[in-house]
This record gives structure tokens, sequence and C-alpha cells, in this order.
């Protein structure tokens, strides 16, 4: 026999204990995609539903840098408010779902005074002295407040807003940070703060704490993945631009040599030049890659860009046994996309395809329609294809299998066929040919 | 007179090949130059050499099994690593090599390397 249970569903009764109704709150923020400040409010939801702890009011304080800042704050703003609210929330049928659908609204609600107070709220931590609330995150400690309008360590100003007699500090903290702090009081029902509230809500911010924590992670991940696709960048430039450079250095000292003839200073300069042409052409490929914005599409006539093409690779094909053909489907004349990206990302697969092709062979350049959704470009040869080791690869940035390859073509085909909201299909096998498709959306052509 | 001492160049770049010949000719070297670890290691089969610069970052077969490859075949031909790379210091093939040298535009440290290891 078995018994089956929805791991994120727990409802227990109202009857179970404090214990199983705060955990099946918290059980909550499991099934709805990761948001810190919702998750936040699930907590603060565990901390004040009557099935759940039942404080009347819950502050959130996060720490901003070395400052102690009201975040939100859910509870009724008057006893008159909390009657009506509890009678809603105790409502037959009303979830936990609902409860936190409705605080959700509560802290969003700028006429909610609540949430216009608790925004004034701002405390320095780490003060040499600090008061309540500081000190409880300052000092990482739990702090209960009874009497409070006779406790000289209590904020004055802090009191004002919160206008509550006795209430529970719990400090939000990791291993080595402090995130910030939540307030709970029962400024409405009056009833004192026991024992085990103060266990179970400790119990709620190392939850919060921990949610926080991950959340920081994650951000740093992101920020570290940025930074080493910075690093690598960077490297690549240097890198690329590193060999000319040198050679540029190299017979310049020569140049500079009184022992030089002239004709070899002539052959310098010229390979100065030719130097200075491949770094010029390196950049140009660089600020091409990082600048595919396409504000506007416009219809290209594709019969104009084949032409182009085939006219800028023709010194390419001299002496070379291969044969460019191009053919443009009729009634197809034209597909809306940016001229230039389009004519260079084509070019980068035509290239890469006359490349492929060693001792010649063919290279078809062809247009058509594939469905009422796509019209498609297409480049074939029948080149050596692409090495199965590297196919899931080919559109990676900084990857090459041709000796000067930047390994910046593909990447930026594909970038601009992101840009165009297209795709690319390769159909590739070793000793046969390789096939690029692009496919452009409907709409890109009449 | 004493006998020239004869370099190999493996270098894929023409203009700096031709760089490094002229240079190193300039030092009172024999300087042969080739643009790929193929033809280096068939020469060096062939021919006797003091001293080899190579490159790693070639088409077909890197620097690096150039390296390993001459290991196999002559343990004592000093070699001296040329590239535009400062990482394969950390592939410690390239341990195996006499100096890592990063390619500057100036080439002193490149002569005074050769100078050092084979005079």
């Amino acid at each position: 026999m078995i018994e089956r249970y929805h791991p994120f569903l727990h409802q227990f009764p109202p009857g179970a204990s404090k214990e199983l109704q705060i955990f099946s709150i918290l059980a909550q923020s499991f099934f709805q995609p990761f948001s810190l400040m919702d998750n936040l409010l699930v907590i603060l939801t565990a901390l004040t539903a009557g099935s759940g702890l039942g404080f009347n009011r819950a502050m959130l304080l996060l720490a901003d840098g070395d400052v102690l800042k009201g975040e939100f704050w859910l509870g009724p703003a008057s006893p008159e408010e909390a009657s009506s609210i509890w009678e809603v929330l105790s409502t037959p049928g009303i979830g936990y779902t609902e409860i936190i659908e409705h605080n959700r609204n509560l802290v969003a609600s700028e006429a909610n005074p609540l949430v216009q107070q608790v925004k004034k709220i701002s405390f320095p931590l780490f003060e040499e002295n600090p008061t309540i609330p500081a000190l409880a995150a300052s000092s990482r400690e739990i702090i209960v407040v009874r009497d409070a309008f006779r406790e000289p360590l209590v904020d004055r100003q802090f009191l004002d807003i919160l206008k509550a007699d006795e209430f529970l500090c719990i400090p939000l903290l990791s291993q080595d940070e402090i995130f910030g702090e939540i307030i709970l009081d029962n400024a409405i029902t009056r009833l004192p703060i026991q024992s085990r509230d103060i266990e179970l809500a400790s119990i709620c911010g190392l939850a919060a704490g921990n949610y926080i924590y991950v959340t920081k992670l994650q951000k740093r991940v992101i920020e570290m993945k940025k930074q080493a696709a910075l690093g690598e960048m960077a490297m690549f430039v240097t890198h690329q631009l590193r060999t000319p450079l040198v050679t540029i250095g190299g017979f310049i000292d020569q140049l500079l040599d009184p022992k030089t003839n002239a004709a070899k200073k002539k052959r310098n300069l010229r390979i100065i030049r030719s130097e200075i042409a491949r770094l010029e052409r390196i950049m140009l490929r660089l600020t091409r890659f990082f600048r595919i914005d396409i504000k506007e599409k416009v219809p290209v006539n594709i019969q104009e860009v084949f032409k182009l093409i085939t006219e800028s690779l023709k010194y390419r094909l001299a002496g070379r046994r291969i044969v460019l053909k191009t053919e443009v489907q009729p009634g197809l004349t034209s597909i809306l996309a940016e001229p230039v990206h389009l004519a260079e990302a084509l070019r980068n697969v035509v290239e890469n395809a006359l490349d492929a092709l060693a001792d010649g062979g063919h290279v078809f350049l062809r247009a058509y329609r594939e469905n009422k959704d796509w019209a498609v470009i297409s480049v074939e040869d029948n080149g050596r294809g692409i090495p199965e080791s590297i196919k899931g690869k080919i559109f990676d940035t900084f990857v090459s299998t041709k000796e000067k390859g930047i390994g910046l073509g593909l990447a930026y085909v594909k970038r601009f066929m992101e840009a165009c909201q297209g795709k690319i299909v390769v159909d590739s096998q070793e000793g046969k040919g390789t096939t690029f498709k692009l496919y452009f959306r409907s709409g890109g052509w009449e | 007179m004493k006998k020239k001492k004869r370099l190999l160049v493996v270098e894929d770049e023409k203009n700096l090949c031709l760089l490094y010949r002229e240079e190193l000719t300039k030092e009172g070297y024999k300087v042969t130059t080739v643009s790929d670890a193929e033809t280096a290691l068939s020469l060096i089969k062939k021919q006797p050499f003091d001293l080899i610069i190579t490159d790693i970052r070639m088409p077909v077969k890197n620097g690096i099994e150039l390296i390993t490859q001459i290991m196999a075949l002559r343990k004592d031909i000093p070699i001296i690593i040329n590239t535009a790379y400062q990482s394969y210091k950390h592939d410690f093939m390239t341990w195996a090599a006499d100096a890592y040298i990063v390619k500057s535009a100036s080439l002193d440290e490149l002569k005074s390397k050769v100078r050092e290891l084979i005079g």
C-alpha cells in the first residue's frame, strides 16, 4: 500500500501545531518563481497569519550598506481595520495563497499608512552605541523589548512610528553578513510575546536570512560570469592585436638602423602598411560584432545582395576550380533586414564555404520560401564538412578552425539572425559538404 | 673562423619569419625559417640544429605538439617558445622548453635568450 502527497501543497488543518502551520506557509515559497521580495513576504505572512504565528504586525528592515532601511510593513493600520481584515481572512476557503496575495496587494498599496511610514525608517548600523532597532542587527541578537516607552535603548523616533510597548526584533543574518531585521508586535490585541513565539520567529528569521543570502550569491555568480567573459574578451583582443604590432615594431627598428639600405626601408614600409591594414580589419570586425543593433528593417533585394557577394568574393575564386552559383525563387524579390549586416553575415557564411573547398567544388546560394512563415537563404557547399567534434561549438565566440581565424564570423551571423528574429539551421557531413540555412521571419518578405 | 650556429624558427606569420631571419642573421647565426610544425620536424630529422624557436598557435600542428615530438627525437636541442600568448605558460608541456618569451615589438629579449643558450 502506498500513500501519496504533493510535496509542495501541504496545508495542515487549522488544528495542527503552530510549527507545522509555519512550515506549510513557508513551503509556499517553493512553488512560486524565486523572487526575493515575494519570498520575504511569505515569511512575514507566516509570522502574521492567524493560522501561523499570529503576530499582529511584521515590519521588514533591510541593510543597505551601513544603513538599516524600512522595506515593508504588514498588518492592519488600526483596530477597526484589523477586525475587518481578520474577518475576511478567516472566511472558509481562504488559504495561504489567498492570504499571501492579499498581503502582496497590501504592501504594494501607496495609500496604506503603514507602507508610507515604514519608508521613513532608516538607522545606521555598526554605530558605537546603537539604539533599537539597529542594536539587534548590529549585535546579531534577538531582542525582546517590553515596556518600550520606558526603555532608554529604544530609539524614540522609531517608537513614535511603531507605537507598541512590546515588540520583538529578529536579525536577518548569514554566517558573516547582516542583511536586515524583522520587527514583530501585537499592537492591536496587546497579547504578550511568549517564549515559543520567539523561538519560532527566530526560525523564520533564519529562513529569511537564507533567502537573502542565496539571492546575493546568485547575483555574485552572474557578476563573476560577466567579468570572466569580459576578461576573455580583453585577452582575445590583446592577442589579436599583438601579432601585427610586434611585426610593425620589429620592422620600424630596422628602419631606425642607419645601416638599413633604401630598398629595404621601402620594403619595410610596405610591410608596415599592410600590417596596419590588418589592424584596421581586426578592429572593423570587432566593432561590427559588438554593434549589431537593428533599429529598422528595410526590404533588401536578394538578387542585389547575391550579386554584391559574388563580386566581392571574385578574387577568392581566381585560379581555383570553384563554381559559385546563385538562384532566387521566382516571386521572392526581397526580405526585410538590415542590408549592411545581411550582406556581411552572408559573406561570412559564403567565405566559410569557400574555405571548406580545398581543391575545388561548388557553392550554391539560394533564396526560397519554405512555407508561409519563413523565407530562407541557403548556402550549400560540397567541401570537407564540419568535424563532428566542433559541430556543437561553431557559433561560439572565439572558436575557429582556420589558421588566422578570429572565431567571430559565425558568432556574428548568429547574433545577426537573433537580431532579425530569425534562425539558422546547419546540416553538415564530413567529407560531403555543409548547408547553412538562414531563416527570415514571414512578413520579412513580400 | 668559428662555424655559425644554426637556428630553426617555426613561425606561421610570413612577415615575422622575415624579420626573425634578418635580425638573427645579423646576430651571426645561420637561420632557417619554416611556417609549420610538420616541415620543422622533417628538417630536424635531416639536419642538425643548435636551437629551435617556435610559435605555439599554428595551423595543423601546434608548437606544444612540436616540442613533444622534438623531445622524442633529440632531447639535447634547446627550445625557445616565442608566442603572443601568456596563457600557455600554464600548460606544463611548455615547461619542457628552455625559455618562454611573449612576442614583443622589441627583439632584445629573444636575441639575448638565444645568446645565453648557445652563445
